[in-house]
């Protein structure tokens, strides 16, 4: 995976040379560890800043909205499948992208590592396949394997959906993978424990919206939280309200959510909202046979009315 | 100034102490973090703790606050009035507050205290506030503060300075309020004459550990309408996802919104933080938005931390340097990296090519 | 909504034609009976702003 940065920007410059694409959009080096920024190039000088490596865990997708360039995207399995949903929701067209694809093994988890180790970690070194990370006084290595981001260890789509280019050899999707195993853990329990469980993951909330911001899926001109007139939520913190931001959302990403992980990548307080996504996405799975984003010729269950939809609950 | 001795034996006794007389606050970790808690029940503050998550603004400045609820129920007395909220501004003290997010009130008291307009709910709850500050021995490597006119054993803002001295803390008392704080504890052991080297012996070797420096100089002599024509803007806000990450953690942004919440015949009306990075910061009734794209939002913010406030005080950046947006943000934007370009940016309207 | 902790039978559907008021009374009866037996919803409801 090592070398997949040197491979980046050679296709990079090859479409920018040749003008096949206005701006490639990747990475470039971060300023703290175990982060990158996303980056664009416009020009062949500049693709030597991309670069790539486990912590490239932002959905690039997200900074396709709406564009009007010819553009190159750097996309892994979950990134390309947002790119088929954007296509198809007609966000963006297919005719303006050259996808970058990269059949990515994981993305690393910096929370994780942080709780691993004693102390502010100030400098990590990556393998193939171990992440090393050093602060004062210490130095922990870890298998890639273990400090994955848990939308990855759970990945079944790790190679992309859709590309033009692939930045190297397709990798072995894992296989007897249980997605959903936190969904049935909390559908054990009674109504009681749920809500007390909810209400214990959002307590940290600040409404700050990195979740909802990150998501290529969210890209309403007024999310229903800002709009006021109506008004459907309030913007306190009330927990009725902050409870309502994230279970609504999730709603509004059914049978769209990629499990990217974005959102729990971007929230500054830890909040591991995928619990909401991912009991949507199962009911997909069980109901309409549907995953998000795996094919440009589909229209997804929820955007189309067949007269064998399931409508048991309708009495 | 006097500096007072308190055996580390007798910290939490004089902290249950002082509890008696004041609300007390503190660092307290709960899951992977620390945040700023009421001490209730003898909880004790943790002093390990490097920083908090979230910024301890919100003692003072709540998230969400009610500011006056109103009835139209005529059978009730005060129907048809705007009725002031009880709240209570009875002592607290915040008890492990770092030196920067201490100097970041009296920053923010800029705005909330002005020879025109008070804000009462800021002022009251600050006011009747005593902050117990802790000098920082290992500071982080993204703060910042030494450039950002504070320091890991700066006092401003600080009524108590406490220094951890190994079997004892040292405690600078720098005013009434900390020293009554002191009095309250119970700690009233002098220091021996030694004491105001030691604390400056220890606020050099923090100060020299500080490894994150931005430089500042040129950006009050720099035009404004240049940097705000810059071309670098795109670049630097290109990656930004316009979330409250940044605003919301940081101690130094004040921005709120107002509005009203009804049920019925009766209401509230309600502060709640806003963030100049949201799309509706700035949309007029008129249905125009003046920052409309998420450039125009990323410069703004930046000019506003690093141009707009050292022009309108001359006090220097509207930070502290406490790192928490850089550690937050989500996508990586680093204000250390945007002031490096700023000042370094060349009136001539040539972009100064300064990558980190 | 029943991942999140509400209680299973707060959240009724039904298919009703506006020619079928006779299902229509039935169903509203049957639908508001059940719900006053669960009792009133404390958890997800808001009065005025539970904040600071």
């Amino acid at each position: 995976m090592l070398s997949y940065a040197e491979k980046i920007r050679e296709i990079a410059g090859r479409l920018l040379s040749s003008g096949a694409v206005d701006m490639v959009i990747g990475f470039r080096q971060g300023t703290v560890p175990m982060m990158n920024e996303p980056h664009f190039a416009k020009t062949p000088a500049e693709v030597g800043k991309l670069v790539w490596d486990s912590h490239c865990g932002i959905n690039l997708a997200n900074y396709l909205t709406d564009r009007k360039e010819k553009i190159g995207i750097v996309a892994k399995g979950c990134d390309s499948r947002n790119i088929v949903t954007h296509v198809i929701e007609n966000k963006i067209k297919r005719e303006q992208l050259v996808v970058i694809g990269v059949p990515c093994k994981g993305m690393a988890d910096k929370r994780r590592i942080a709780m691993k180790c004693p102390g502010e970690i100030t400098e990590v070194i990556e393998t193939e396949t171990a992440i090393t990370a050093a602060g004062n006084g210490f130095s922990q290595t870890f298998d890639k394997r273990d400090v994955l981001q848990h939308n990855c260890s759970l990945c079944i789509h790790r190679n992309p959906a859709i590309h033009d280019e692939l930045v190297a050899e397709l990798v072995e999707e894992q296989q007897g993978v249980d997605r959903y195993a936190d969904v049935r853990s909390l559908e054990a329990m009674t109504p009681e424990q749920r809500w007390k469980y909810f209400e214990d993951l959002l307590a940290p909330c600040v409404r700050c919206y990195a979740c909802r911001n990150a998501c290529p899926l969210c890209y309403c001109p007024t999310c229903f939280v800002d709009e006021s007139r109506p008004q459907w939520v309030g913007k306190g913190q009330d927990p009725s309200d902050v409870r309502t931001f994230h279970f609504l959302r999730a709603y509004h990403c059914a049978g769209r959510c990629t499990d990217c992980g974005a959102c729990e990548r971007s929230c500054p307080v830890g909040i591991n909202m995928r619990v909401f996504t991912k009991k949507l996405e199962k009911d997909c799975l069980d109901l309409f046979g549907w995953e998000a984003g795996l094919s440009l010729d589909v229209r997804p269950p929820l955007d189309v009315y067949r007269p064998n939809d399931p409508n048991d609950f309708i009495k | 100034m006097k500096i007072i001795q308190i055996d580390k034996g007798q910290w939490v006794s004089g902290l249950n102490q002082a509890a008696a007389a004041y609300r007390l606050f503190g660092p307290v970790k709960e899951k992977e973090f620390h945040s700023f808690k009421p001490l209730t029940n003898g909880l004790q503050p943790d002093l390990s703790c490097l920083n908090t998550r979230l910024s301890p603004k919100s003692i003072i400045y709540p998230q969400s606050e009610v500011m006056f609820d109103y009835s139209l129920d005529e059978r009730r007395e005060d129907h048809h009035q705007l009725m002031e909220i009880a709240k209570d501004y009875s002592p607290k003290a915040v008890v492990g507050i770092r030196p920067c997010d201490a100097k970041a009130f009296v920053m923010v008291r800029l705005n909330f205290d002005t020879p025109d307009y008070q804000d009462p709910y800021w002022l009251r709850a600050y006011e009747s506030t005593t902050f117990i500050g802790l000098g920082c021995e290992a500071p982080c490597s993204a703060c910042f503060c030494t450039s950002a006119g504070c320091g890991p054993y700066h006092e401003e803002g600080l009524d108590v300075l406490l220094a951890d001295a190994g079997d004892r803390y040292l405690a600078k008392v720098m005013t009434e309020k900390g020293a009554a704080f002191m009095a309250a504890a119970g700690w009233k052991t002098a220091a021996d004459g030694q004491a105001d080297a030691t604390l400056a012996g220890m606020r050099q070797a923090a100060e020299a550990k500080i490894t994150s420096f931005v430089p500042t100089d040129n950006l009050r002599s720099l035009p404004n309408n240049d940097l705000y024509n810059a071309t670098f803007w795109e670049d630097v806000s290109f990656a930004c996802i316009n979330c409250g990450a940044c605003t919301y953690s940081c101690p130094t942004c004040w921005c709120f919104d107002i509005q009203d919440e009804t049920r019925g015949t009766s209401g509230v009306r309600l502060k709640n933080w806003d963030s100049c990075m949201y799309p509706l910061f700035t949309l007029h009734g008129t249905g125009h938005n003046p920052r409309g794209t998420k450039l125009h939002r990323v410069r703004q913010r930046f000019m506003h931390k690093l141009k707009y406030f050292v022009d309108k005080y001359d006090r220097g950046i509207q930070c502290v340097g406490c790192g928490r947006c850089v550690r937050l943000c989500p996508v990586n934007i680093d204000i250390r990296r945007v002031a490096l370009m700023m000042n370094g940016f060349a009136a001539s309207g040539e972009a100064c090519a300064i990558e980190s | 909504m029943e991942h999140m902790g509400i209680e299973p039978g707060r959240l009724q559907f039904s298919w009703i034609s506006s020619a079928e008021s006779t299902k229509f009374v039935e169903v509203v009866t049957q639908v508001t009976n059940a719900i006053k037996a669960l009792g009133p919803n404390s958890d997800f409801t808001k009065k005025l702003a539970e904040v600071a």
